[in-house]
């Protein structure tokens, strides 16, 4: 028994602001998806690769500066760091990354604005599209399966809306639960990366010249919270065992993407080309299909956002994604929106 | 005394099924009974209260609230309990309550200390610490209850409270409902196929047929039996009893129990039966006027519906 049982008593004190009910419902699955040993272990390897681009900002900086030194006629102890030397290396190392040879042209140029800004653009470009957007395949994979279907399955949807809280407010509380894991695992080492390489750069005078970068960040991390977390949480809304959920994500990305690779594949072998072959890749019928893999559409969005692609060669993907976005919110909202 | 309650007209069609057959319900603060058969309506009705789902046709209020329009303003003011065994897998059953006061509106730290308060008032202890998927039928009761009543609602709405409860904590939880609803001022709507639980704290009760309102009335009114009655309990040769008043000319009625109903028009019931029995020799244990049984009352009332009697 209680030491002091006060009984049932009035409630005295101010109710919340009806627009903020839907952080609790974040709150507490984001509370139930930390209780996860693999979602921390993944939490904690998303930030590894923030090490790797940190000396790749670390080789460009002393890359400019040598370059800078060797221009004002003094030797450097830093000329095999020159720009020369990290062009040559990039294109051999990362032939295969987008955007790879509008870096080599601005490094010919000299303009050391323009090449800081490149450079930095296109380190973050492929950290959104390699490292992290793996992770945010097992991430989502690991969080968003279960947050629907667990309230399918426990008819937890009854005490959610005998409260004062809208479908709407409901599927925006879920939707950020992925979101927010997605965001401390892109977003944030992304801002921390621009901040390392602000800190490593000469002067002041790069924040001007590279003002643009976080806003990058922040658009980019739309393009890949809001498809990812809509597609997730709609198949979570489709069933009450969390593992079809899982199983048809992992599905969707592996199937699409497995998809395109043999279309690519096909079409190097009646090329008689490597299968990762620039001319294959810019085959039409590789551009073409590119759209049917997730990770493709997402890498054309972080390609066009971050400048290294235009309009015209990205809008299969910008239109795949958006098709996808609200075709999956369709289907949620209706799923969550059914008799309860 | 206004209504807190109002429903007119009002007919809810799933596709080719009429779940509710133009109703008109007026319910009035106090404990009401919500009786009914499967399939009669009880739980569409009160989705339509809580406004999840919409009348096909009809005008309802709630509490004063146009139940189309404003379903939100009336889910702040209401606590429900539902039937279904529902629960946030994965939370303690303090947290599960934290939770719903959070969902209601109340700041995350004032929803724990309000849980620990309400939990402590169901007698939840220390148990109230583990997961809720790990509770028994009737711990997921009291913490669906306590979620309920932690946001302090104007009007409490629960669906088959009692059931999966041992008679103690059934006696128990009755109490609670009936010191919210007599100390607290609250309203209570009370779901039930539990007839003793109704009998027990209910001031009305509204009983469902076929998607219709077969009756609504206080419960005294229901106990009252049509003619004057009584219920008899004898030491011994109750038979002999019961021979003498059919030789009065009164209705006798041996009851399972060994007890005998009288039923006469006279007014001078009493001193019949006492001049039976001294003239039968039989000593009289007990006489208290007899009431009509709620079992018998809902039966009488579901098999005179229209509908059943097509069916039959």
């Amino acid at each position: 028994m209680p030491i002091h049982d006060v009984g049932y008593r009035r409630l005295k004190n101010e109710n919340n602001s009806s627009l903020f009910r839907w952080l609790a419902i974040c709150r507490i699955g984001v509370q139930l998806a930390l209780k996860s040993k693999w979602v921390k272990r993944l939490m904690l390897s998303a930030w590894l690769p923030v090490t790797y681009w940190a000396a790749g900002f670390f080789l460009v900086e002393k890359a400019i500066i040598a370059d800078q030194l060797s221009a004002m006629g003094e030797g450097s102890s830093f000329d095999q760091f020159s720009m020369l030397a990290l062009t040559e290396s990039m294109t051999n190392r990362f032939w295969i990354f987008p955007g790879v040879n509008d870096l080599q042209e601005v490094f010919q140029t000299g303009d050391i604005p323009e090449i800081r800004n490149t450079a930095w653009r296109w380190m973050l470009m492929t950290f959104f599209r390699y490292p992290q957007a793996i992770i945010i395949l097992f991430l989502v994979g690991f969080i968003a399966p279960s947050l629907i279907s667990q309230d399918i399955r426990s008819r937890a949807l009854l005490l959610y809306f005998s409260r004062p809280i809208s479908r709407f407010e409901y599927i925006w509380g879920k939707l950020c639960v992925p979101s927010i894991f997605i965001i401390l695992v892109t977003t944030l080492p992304a801002l921390c990366l621009y901040i390392i390489a602000l800190l490593m750069s000469p002067d002041i005078s790069t924040l001007p010249q590279t003002w643009d970068i976080p806003v990058r960040i922040i658009i980019a991390t739309f393009g890949l919270v809001l498809p990812t977390s809509a597609v997730a949480l709609m198949l979570s809304s489709l069933t009450q065992e969390t593992r079809f959920a899982n199983f048809s994500w992992f599905a969707i990305w592996g199937l699409g993407h497995g998809a395109w690779l043999t279309i690519a594949l096909a079409t190097s072998l009646q090329m008689g080309r490597p299968l990762f072959d620039p001319a294959v890749m810019q085959s039409d019928i590789v551009t073409n299909w590119s759209a049917i893999s997730l990770y493709n559409s997402l890498g054309s969005l972080q390609s066009y956002i971050f400048g290294f692609s235009t309009f015209a060669e990205s809008w299969r993907g910008i239109i795949s994604l958006f098709g996808i976005t609200a075709f999956s919110m369709t289907i949620l909202y209706r799923r969550v929106s059914s008799p309860v | 005394m206004t209504s807190l309650i109002s429903l007119k007209q009002i007919t809810k069609s799933f596709q080719s099924m009429r779940a509710l057959d133009g109703i008109d319900l007026e319910v009035r603060a106090g404990i009401t009974g919500l009786l009914g058969a499967n399939g009669a309506g009880k739980s569409t009705l009160i989705k339509l209260l809580l406004g999840l789902v919409q009348p096909t046709s009809g005008t309802a209020s709630f509490l004063g609230f146009d139940v189309r329009k404003q379903g939100r303003q009336i889910r702040s003011r209401i606590g429900y309990m539902p039937e279904d065994d529902c629960y946030i897998s994965g939370l303690s059953g303090v947290n599960a309550v934290q939770f719903s006061g959070c969902l209601s509106g109340i700041p995350k730290t004032e929803a724990l200390r309000r849980a620990h308060e309400i939990l402590d008032f169901c007698d939840m202890k220390q148990e109230r610490y583990r997961m809720v998927d790990t509770y028994s039928t009737g711990m997921r009761q009291k913490i669906k209850f306590a979620s309920a009543i932690v946001h302090d609602p104007e009007f409490l709405i629960l669906d088959e409270p009692t059931s999966g409860l041992d008679p103690e904590e059934r006696e128990t939880l009755l109490k609670r409902i009936n010191l919210l609803a007599s100390q607290m001022g609250k309203s209570v709507l009370i779901s039930t196929h539990i007839l003793p639980d109704v009998q027990a704290i209910c001031d009305d009760v509204v009983i469902l047929a076929q998607g219709k309102v077969r009756l609504c009335e206080p419960l005294v009114n229901l106990n009252r039996t049509t003619a004057p009655s009584f219920c008899v309990r004898a030491l011994e040769n109750i038979d002999q009893l019961a021979m003498a008043l059919e030789k009065d000319n009164v209705e006798v009625i041996k009851n399972p129990d060994g007890t005998l109903t009288v039923a006469s028009q006279s007014s001078e019931l009493p001193e019949i039966i006492w001049n039976a029995a001294f003239q039968s020799g039989v000593s009289i244990q007990s006489l208290i006027p007899a009431r009509n049984s709620l079992e018998e009352v809902f039966l009488s009332t579901v098999t005179d519906s229209p509908s059943t009697e097509e069916n039959t």
